[in-house]
């Protein structure tokens, strides 16, 4: 076999044993807690990569995405609460009530210059939180202000409530979301709205003048992005059974996710997974084990890692980090330029 | 973007309160006064988004880094806060200048090509969070406060009392902004500053450093900043989230009052800090942050020049 | 019937008149070149035809279609291409990623309009370089890269705006061909352009603008030879005859 098709065969083999490690985990890590932070690092995954469809591709900076996850959390949970619908059924409402808003949102902000459309995401972020803190009732509806939604505990394992004992259903529904997900990144930029997402983002003018209606297609994008990132509210408020405002419409839940895709790779497919995988365990245990002593460190943490990456890698840790692993093959597999190798 | 409480006269929270002419003046007065030193926090972030275009996420930071200075001085030395004023105004002008040239020129500078340089707005993210987060494992959450000659005294103007501390501020504040404005506008530098923020390319080509003009820009920027958390220290908490609740708001008055515009970030301020004091008579202080962002999103669309601003291709 | 029709056009900026009243016609299958000195309002009259600006007043008819106002997209979704004085590549892509967003209004396939792509790049010699990132070009092959991306939507007119600045001779030499080869393939193009010698000998007829009006138009040798064009562009003491 040569070099070259033995990487491949290499690389392909990496890449299935992830599969079945990933699909596999639960049956031998039972630990709750570590199945809870595998199904964070799963959830964030998922979200920067929905916002990467506005902040990558489509190249500007949104800041206030948590209120998308809001909105499906408290569509979905509402509908339970009032009028017991399946929260399989409330997270499409919920997902369409978010790509609506998304949709009106973004007509006229999406026009706007890069640094003003962040703020101005920002603010609508910052408003809907305010709006969901002094919100009592809304008709028969209850939201409860300040302090968030509890869902009703069912006993046992309801799928219909979308309520499960154990941590492993929730593992493989956020896998199976991310794994969605992904490809419906990679299938949009493959197709033609993908390259005018691109070029718009990058040329507008130039774009424009190629036929390309770069507004229409920015406004796309975000739909598309709302609506998933609202799938993804139901999910978390099903998972924790209790959300309010602070933290679910939370500028910091907001800047999280951007942080998470920019130090990843904005605009790339794997970028904010990567991201994730890196960002998440760090944050996840500096928090666990040293905010007691030192508040707010592993928030330090996540600044110094964005400064460091803007200054050094503005296009992400994924490029540097895919050099690395094609290095690796290189080496395992014994492709090198021109030379060849006793295996 | 939420509001610190501020220690002073308990503002009017409750609705269906007492809606009097003299109520209402009183909140016209408290609104002016905060509205002030509003601006002054705003100018700073005017003048670095003026000139070097850069939205500084961190210009809440730095304002939270020049109270704590400012505290972390009088509590040493004892001395007035105006006369702190002095102490803060070069260390925050050196942190600023440092801060601009270690960390924002080189993203500038790799941006250069692009369009809409984002990598600089999110380095200034960093910085915000670092700092902030720094405050909070150095000093802890709790608020302090500095007890002050003029804390809690008040000038009495027929029958509305105007708080010392704010009036001062306010006279700070005219100040500053006299100064600053001679400066752009007679000094070599400051109209190096000018020419730079108008256009960039042809200001090097007329021999202008580039990067030093923006070091400057924002070592002043960071400076009056440092003024602010000077003039907030007699009768404001210090803690290490304040910056977060001056950001946002600061971001909203460069906006309605005109990116670069200096007239334009005090009367945005005193704008929004109108809105402030008066809406809160007929509706719950919550709601009227939401009046806020509302003008803000209004402004953005109808008039992103904001009220000052020159119309550029938005 | 004229292809493109200018009718009176007029773009005002606020007190600054940098189109006033004019009138072009251009015929299929003509190279138009416009002309004048530097700020006359070559670029704005472009720009108002390819729908970057709207006139303040006047017409401009396509095929006798009045497109006055048109968004640029739809402009060109209307066959009238365009490319920019300061090349506008997407830097961060292939050429061939840059050829496919022209391709990309004929199909909405990627394959086909990747296969699209590719022709025309070959035309424009760029196919060996279709997988460098367009930051990595030089400055000629960029600018052939801008006259290739806007072929690649197939147009039946193309509006150069100088697309020969800073080439050097044979360079422009070879511009001057591939301008020749888009003519004779049936599109019309219309240029703007300061070499002399080029749009000189490729113009089957000229307009010489200044300060926004129309001062003469005619085959490129009567234009030349006009006494207000030299004045125009080389100042009173050498308009003397």
């Amino acid at each position: 076999m040569n070099p070259g098709s033995r990487k491949k065969t290499i690389d392909t083999l990496l890449k299935i044993m992830l599969a079945v490690f990933v699909f596999t985990l639960p049956l031998w890590l039972t630990s709750p807690t570590y199945l809870q932070i595998l199904i964070f690092l799963f959830l964030f995954a998922y979200l920067t990569t929905a916002w990467n469809l506005v902040g990558g591709f489509a190249g500007v900076l949104p800041l206030g995405h948590s209120a998308y996850v809001g909105i499906g959390a408290y569509t979905s949970t509402v509908l339970f609460i009032t009028w017991g619908i399946s929260p399989w059924i409330g997270m499409w409402v919920g997902g369409l009530i978010a790509a609506i808003v998304g949709t009106i949102v973004g007509i006229p902000t999406l026009k706007l210059r890069g640094a003003y459309f962040a703020l101005s995401t920002m603010a609508f972020g910052e408003g809907v939180r305010v709006l969901a803190e002094n919100t009592m009732k809304v008709g028969p509806c209850v939201i409860d202000g300040p302090r968030g939604i509890s869902i009703p505990l069912i006993p046992g394992n309801n799928f219909t409530a979308y309520q499960f004992v154990s941590k492993v259903p929730y593992y493989y529904i956020i896998l199976i979301m991310l794994i969605i997900v992904l490809f419906i990144t990679w299938y949009v930029s493959r197709i033609r709205p993908g390259y005018y997402l691109a070029a718009g983002g990058e040329e507008p003018e130039a774009a424009q003048a190629l036929g390309v209606n770069v507004a229409k297609y920015k406004v796309w994008a975000m739909a598309l992005s709302c609506f998933l990132t609202a799938l993804a509210g139901t999910f978390l408020a099903q998972l924790t059974l209790y959300f309010y405002p602070k933290q679910i419409l939370g500028l910091d839940f907001s800047f999280e996710l951007a942080f998470i895709a920019l130090i990843g790779g904005r605009g790339t497919i794997t970028g904010p997974v990567i991201g994730a995988l890196i960002l998440r365990p760090v944050g996840e245990f500096a928090r666990i084990y040293l905010s007691a002593v030192l508040p707010g460190l592993h928030l330090v943490i996540y600044g110094l890692v964005l400064i460091f990456v803007m200054l050094f890698q503005p296009r992400g840790l994924v490029e540097p980090l895919t050099r690395f692993y094609d290095w690796i093959l290189n080496k395992v597999s014994g492709t090198a330029t021109g030379k060849e190798v006793k295996s | 973007m939420s509001r610190a409480p501020s220690r002073g006269p308990a503002p009017r929270d409750t609705i269906k309160s007492e809606v009097t002419l003299e109520a209402i003046i009183q909140a016209i007065i408290n609104g002016s006064m905060t509205g002030a030193y509003y601006g002054l926090a705003a100018l700073g972030l005017t003048l670095i988004f003026g000139v070097i275009k850069v939205i500084n996420f961190a210009h809440g930071s730095l304002l939270m880094v020049g109270m704590f200075a400012a505290y972390w001085i009088i509590h040493l030395t004892g001395w007035h806060p105006y006369a702190v004023l002095f102490l803060v105004i070069p260390m925050l002008f050196v942190f600023g200048y440092a801060l601009q040239g270690i960390v924002i020129k080189p993203v500038l500078e790799a941006q250069r090509e692009v369009r809409e340089p984002t990598e600089v707005i999110i380095v200034t993210t960093g910085v915000w969070y670092v700092l902030d987060n720094l405050a909070l494992m150095l000093f802890g959450a709790e608020f302090r406060t500095v007890k002050t000659s003029i804390t809690g005294q008040v000038f009495f103007l027929g029958d509305y009392f105007l708080p010392k501390p704010q009036v001062y501020g306010v006279v700070i504040t005219i100040l500053t902004s006299g100064l600053l404005l001679w400066f752009l506008k007679y000094t070599r530098m400051g109209k190096s500053i000018r020419a730079a923020s108008l256009d960039r390319d042809t200001a090097s080509l007329m021999g202008i450093n580039q990067y030093r003009v923006y070091n400057i820009a924002f070592g002043i920027g960071a400076a009056i900043a440092g003024i602010v958390g000077c003039v907030l220290i007699p009768f404001y908490y210090v803690f290490p989230s304040v910056g977060v609740v001056f950001d946002v708001k600061c971001f909203i008055i460069v906006v309605l009052g005109g990116l670069g515009s200096i007239p334009g970030a005090l009367i945005g301020g005193v704008i929004v800090g109108l809105i402030e004091s008066i809406f809160p008579m007929f509706m719950t202080s919550t709601w009227t942050e939401l009046i806020v962002y509302a003008v803000f999103m209004a402004v953005l669309f109808i008039r992103p020049a904001g009220l000052f601003g020159e119309k550029r291709d938005w | 019937m004229a292809l493109l029709d200018i009718q009176n056009v007029s773009k005002h900026f606020g007190g600054l008149k940098a189109v006033d009243q004019l009138d072009l016609t251009i015929e299929k299958g003509q190279i138009y070149g416009l002309i004048g000195p530097n700020g006359a309002g070559k670029s704005t009259l472009f720009n108002c035809v390819a729908g970057s600006y709207a006139p303040t007043s006047g017409k401009i008819l396509y095929n006798g279609e009045d497109i006055t106002g048109w968004k640029p997209w739809n402009i060109c979704r209307n066959k009238i291409a365009r490319t920019f004085q300061i090349v506008k590549p997407f830097q961060t892509k292939t050429v061939l990623f840059n050829a496919m967003v022209g391709s990309f209004i004929r199909t909405s396939n990627t394959s086909e309009a990747e296969d699209m792509a590719m022709e025309v790049l070959k035309k424009f010699h760029l196919a060996d370089k279709c997988n460098v990132l367009a930051k990595n070009l030089t400055i000629a092959e960029r600018k052939k890269l801008e006259v290739a991306r806007a072929m690649a939507t197939d147009p039946d007119m193309l509006l150069l705006d100088e697309c020969m600045a800073g080439l050097r001779p044979n360079e422009v030499d070879e511009t001057l061909d591939i301008i020749r080869e888009i003519r004779d393939r049936g599109v019309t193009i219309f240029m703007i352009e300061h070499i002399m010698r080029a749009i000189m000998s490729v113009s089957d007829r000229i307009t010489v603008i200044q300060f926004g009006r129309k001062i003469r138009d005619g085959a490129p040798q009567e234009v030349a030879n006009d006494e207000r064009v030299i004045k125009a562009y080389l100042g009173e003491s050498y308009g003397a005859a």
